[in-house]
């Protein structure tokens, strides 16, 4: 494993007056999962969202393979605009609301981005979406309309979506929260199928028991900081921090 | 009672003036349904020169009367050395009219669209234009159809005001048999049923390319509620 193959440094953000972000460090190594935890509104989905610059940061730097992701100065050059795009074609995001694009099949919603973004030919674009939604169990629905498929094969289409762009990096925003409990197994297993590839994923999830399992390190984060980080066996068997011990006490109430 | 020579007699000249009103706006709905669009991307942009520019634009046309407009055009541009023949001048009036508010349907369109659909194009790496080209824009169409309908339906209604500078459209045609004549019931009657008839040709037509684009697909129901809210905030034919 080489070492920081992601670098955040340091990043704030602000929302008015909120701060949503607060000197946010974070390193990831190559295939490591990272699954975040934290009571709403603690700012998981921004850090997530800052890592592809979907929400600049106010300040600090996202670092992916040595070189800065958007611009480290606030402000964006035309170079920077470009390479932005360029880093966020290899960098998969997965929404808790899928956000699949309903006016296209599910092939199509695959073989989109990899033509318009990455110049491929039709033919070759099919033939690995095609392959992709095979692999996420989607084969027979093909020809489908985002509209006619349930919640958990709405989600994995979106999975297929950004694996079909070669990332090298997936950031996963609690992927199952908004699906009903008995879909959640089949996009979990799809999850679990990346993470046996060696995908390097940072996971924003309330699913702890997935985090337990396959999490190489969860994060805790309580307004705006990371409180505690660490492997899954110390966080949530020996937390060492008050905040976390109430977080882990509420869920497991939650789940009796 | 009605004088049925009349109608045999002027209808042809009627006719002509109904060709000259076709040709009018077809050229200004195809000059100014681009350029609402155009107008619509450019008041979301962020470079605020451009959405300054093209909210003023949008805001001028919209709030103030065609009849003024047209004459602005007509009697202000020769000033500066822009002589252009009234037909062109009543082509451009009323593109520049109609854009304000195709711009304004286009931009609710556009606003209609759930905001995680631009975030997911421009996270798997589009660029703003691209995700407007492949993820926005072509969800907005089925919400805009109908309101654009409509708009292009006042347009129509609009360019008999052209008959106010010289233009030799269906009004003008109409009243200048009028005076002819001195018989307005025959000749305004037949004036209105053309209107009319252009009308309800767009209206029908416009009507199956709706049914057809939703039996294309079967639509998110969100949207569908963000429909039914444009269409009832005024739009509604």
């Amino acid at each position: 494993m080489k070492p920081n193959f992601l670098e955040i440094i340091d990043i704030n953000k602000k929302f008015g007056n909120i701060n949503a972000l607060k000197n946010v460090f974070l390193n990831v190594s190559k295939g490591e999962v990272i699954c975040i935890i934290g009571p709403s509104g603690c700012g998981k989905s921004t850090l997530l969202r800052t890592v592809n610059w979907l929400t600049p940061p106010d300040s600090g730097k996202v670092i992916l393979k040595g070189e800065i992701i958007g611009s480290d100065t606030g402000k964006m050059t035309f170079e920077q605009n470009n390479s932005l795009n360029a880093f966020r074609a290899r960098i998969g995001m997965v929404f808790q609301q899928f956000n699949v694009w309903p006016h296209l099949n599910a092939l199509e919603n695959v073989v989109r981005a990899q033509i318009v973004v990455r110049k491929i030919m039709r033919d070759e674009a099919e033939k690995k979406a095609i392959k992709i939604l095979n692999e996420v169990g989607l084969k027979d629905k093909i020809d489908e309309w985002p509209d006619n498929l349930s919640g958990g094969q709405k989600q994995r289409l979106a999975i297929a979506r950004s694996l079909a762009m070669d990332p090298i990096l997936m950031l996963l925003d609690e992927p199952t929260s908004a699906l009903d409990p008995e879909l959640i197994g089949e996009v979990l297993s799809v999850l679990r199928n990346l993470v046996n590839e060696g995908m390097t994923m940072l996971i924003v999830t309330h699913e702890l028991g997935f985090a337990s399992r396959f999490g190489d390190k969860i994060v805790f984060m309580d307004a705006g900081e990371i409180i505690e980080s660490g492997p899954p066996n110390t966080i949530l068997k020996s937390p060492k921090t008050e905040r976390l011990k109430l977080f882990l006490e509420k869920l497991s109430l939650t789940s009796l | 009672m009605l004088e049925y020579q009349i109608f045999f007699d002027y209808f042809p000249m009627i006719l002509l003036g109904f060709w000259l009103t076709l040709k009018i706006v077809v050229c200004a709905i195809a000059l100014g349904i681009p350029l609402g669009l155009i107008l619509a991307l450019g008041r979301r942009s962020n470079f605020i020169p451009i959405s300054f520019f093209a909210t003023s634009f949008i805001e001028l046309f919209r709030n103030t009367p065609f009849i003024i407009q047209v004459f602005l055009f007509y009697y202000v541009l020769p000033f500066y050395g822009l002589r252009l023949s009234a037909e062109y001048v009543g082509i451009l009036a009323l593109a520049a009219f109609g854009s304000a508010y195709f711009a304004e349907i286009i931009r609710a369109g556009i606003d209609a669209i759930p905001k995680g659909q631009l975030e997911s194009a421009r996270a798997i790496g589009m660029t703003d234009w691209q995700s407007m080209k492949n993820i926005i824009l072509p969800q907005t169409v089925s919400i805009v159809l109908p309101p654009l309908t409509n708009q292009t339906l006042t347009l129509i209604k609009e360019s008999a005001i052209l008959s106010t500078i010289t233009v030799h459209e269906l009004t003008m045609t109409g009243l200048m048999v009028q005076g002819e004549t001195f018989r307005p019931f025959e000749v305004f009657i037949m004036v209105a049923l053309l209107y009319w008839a252009l009308n309800e040709t767009i209206a029908s037509i416009m009507r199956r390319i709706e049914k057809r684009y939703s039996r294309n697909r079967k639509q998110n129901k969100i949207v569908r509620s963000k429909i039914d809210i444009i269409k009832s905030s005024g739009f509604s034919r």
